[in-house]
């Protein structure tokens, strides 16, 4: 390794023919095939390692519906996330979301306009427009969430 | 039947006459001098208690006196204070201890200006229970009255969770009587209905999950008209909450053939006090089937039961299946929300399967199921996709990743290449 080639001529030559020099080289070629190498397998290690699933962390929707498409006494089933979300535009015109998947043994519930309150099918269970379970035998309220309009646009959030 | 309803009527009569001439209920009332609990602090354990207690009762919280219940002049030191003439009433026996109440908690009048949607039939409740029953007609005072599930001077609202009669605390003040082998020996009744109770998903959501809308002895039995459900309308009283099953069951021909053997509707399968958490393994005719227990294979019954099971198990695998795959995708970085998303209607198909199981219709069932087996099968395909396109793209990396590695190391060998030949040169 200590076979550094020593020309006589210019500075410039000199500098050129250090360039050259096998040390160098080999350092060279060694750190950056190893920079290269770290580059190129650690995000492909990454990506073949699947990551930890945890709960989906959307925290915020923007619906893909308007508020206009919506009107008083009635509602829009949504996803967020990989669940199911429910809007509901109450007979007085106000905008209300809640987790949609009842508290009971996990169905989609749905918005009666006969009764003005949250419905599930599956036991019979109720719930008030705050979420509430009124009646049946879902042991919790939905969750709520927070509906904001901006324009033409419905942006739903998880309360914080 | 008729002597029965006119020993109640008498009895009824009873407590109005009886209320008609006791002292009046007495309000709220400022009193200068507080004789009773004065010269009562002063007295034993046994007279003394009273008066410390009633300092956390909801009658002092209410501006009550010793005198609004107890009659007397609280004024008045010493017995002269204790003069029948003065109204004075003393202490209820457990046989007058519905009326002496009663004359404040019957009156809807008087009540309302503590609370205006108070009930006030508790007294024409009680006669109507086993326990009011037994009090009129026999005499037997080890009979639960108001003050063994309201104890004296230490009464709090039923919303306090303190409270003797707080649904926490509920099957607790009942089994301290039914419950306990030696005070009812006398009673031709178990007394293991708290520990089997203790046993009960109902037991679990109302006192581990803390869900206080789960049924503790009252919600089934009555408070103050407490009896058991008669064996013809257990499906009511499990039908206040389990409506759709209750539904169900009430058409098929299991409600008409359990009524004619005298089978107690829904506790004929999920059993009374200890009601466990319901489960697949209840339908059909394998271990823990409670259908076997009257069908066998060879029947049509059986055959139905092993065919419901078999559709609503066909569900189940076929979601877990759907949910394991699409898992495994979203474990490796695919998109699958969606298709997710999707899958969690075939779970109401599966809830709805297990429902519609209450009517013991093999083609209801089948309905739900087919239903269910339709989103969970689409969303099986939807992972399988997910995973095939994994693949492709990893094929596709690997072949990149192989092909700079390649260039690199080709690169390599013709810089030495060169460095040997300029060196050689």
């Amino acid at each position: 390794m200590a076979d550094e080639v020593r020309t006589p001529g210019t500075s410039r030559r000199k500098f050129i023919d250090w360039m050259l020099s096998r040390t160098l080289t080999t350092w060279i070629l060694s750190t950056s095939l190893g920079g290269l190498v770290l580059a190129v397998v650690y995000p492909t290690g990454r990506y073949l390692v699947p990551p930890a699933s945890g709960e989906s962390a959307a925290t915020s929707v923007t619906l893909p519906f308007k508020p206009d498409d919506i009107p008083p006494n009635s509602a829009e089933i949504f996803k967020f996330g990989t669940r199911a979300g429910l809007l509901v535009r109450t007979a007085s015109g106000e905008l209300r979301a809640y987790s949609a998947v009842c508290t009971h043994l996990g169905c989609i519930v749905q918005y009666r306009d006969d009764i003005g309150h949250i419905w599930c099918a599956c036991h019979n269970g109720h719930f008030d427009l705050n979420g509430q379970n009124i009646e049946g035998p879902p042991p919790t309220p939905l969750e709520t969430y927070v509906v904001n309009v901006r324009g033409d646009q419905i942006v739903v959030s998880r309360r914080t | 039947m008729k002597t029965e309803w006119l020993n109640r009527g008498v009895f009824v009569a009873f407590f109005v006459v009886a209320a008609a001439h006791m002292p009046a209920p007495v309000a709220a009332q400022e009193s200068p001098v507080d004789y009773c609990s004065s010269c009562h602090s002063a007295l034993d354990e046994r007279l003394s208690a009273p008066v410390t207690a009633f300092a956390t009762d909801i009658h002092s919280e209410r501006g009550l006196t010793c005198v609004s219940c107890h009659g007397g002049d609280a004024t008045a030191a010493g017995l002269a204070g204790m003069d029948p003439a003065k109204g004075f009433v003393g202490k209820p026996g457990a046989e007058g201890t519905p009326e002496f109440c009663g004359r404040c908690h019957s009156d809807a009048q008087f009540m309302r200006q503590y609370n205006p949607s108070i009930r006030v039939d508790q007294v024409a409740e009680y006669v109507t229970s086993v326990h009011g029953r037994r009090l009129a007609e026999l005499g037997d005072t080890a009979v639960a009255t108001c003050t063994s599930c309201h104890p004296a001077h230490s009464i709090r609202p039923p919303t306090d969770p303190l409270s003797s009669v707080n649904p926490l605390n509920v099957a607790e003040t009942c089994g301290a009587c039914h419950a306990n082998t030696e005070y009812m020996a006398e009673y031709p009744i178990p007394t293991d209905q708290l520990e089997r109770y203790r046993r009960s998903i109902h037991w679990e959501m109302m006192s581990v999950e803390r869900d206080l809308s789960a049924p503790t002895c009252n919600d089934c039995h009555g408070n103050h008209g407490a009896a058991p459900p008669g064996i013809s309308w257990v499906g009511n009283v499990c039908g206040q909450c389990h409506s759709v099953m209750t539904d169900n069951f009430s058409q098929s021909r299991h409600a008409q053939t359990f009524a004619m053997l005298g089978m107690p509707g829904c506790a004929t399968c999920h059993q009374n006090h200890d009601i466990v958490r319901a489960s697949d393994e209840m339908l059909g005719l394998g271990e823990g089937a409670v259908c076997a227990r009257c069908h066998a294979a060879g029947d049509t019954g059986g055959e139905a039961a092993t065919a419901m099971r078999s559709l609503i198990d066909s569900l189940g695998s076929s979601f877990e299946a759907a949910d394991s795959i699409l898992g495994l995708a979203e474990q490796a970085g695919m998109e699958v929300s969606e298709a997710q998303f999707e899958l969690g209607r075939a779970n109401n198909a599966a809830v709805q399967a297990r429902a519609s199981m209450h009517a013991f219709s093999v083609e209801a069932v089948r309905e739900d199921v087919e239903e269910g087996l339709g989103i969970t099968l689409e969303a099986h395909q939807r992972g399988q996709d997910a995973l095939a396109e994994l693949q492709f793209r990893r094929a596709g990396l690997a072949i990149s990743v192989t092909i700079i590695v390649v260039l690199i190391v080709g690169l390599v060998l013709r810089i030495r290449q060169l460095e040997h030949k300029r060196r050689t040169t």
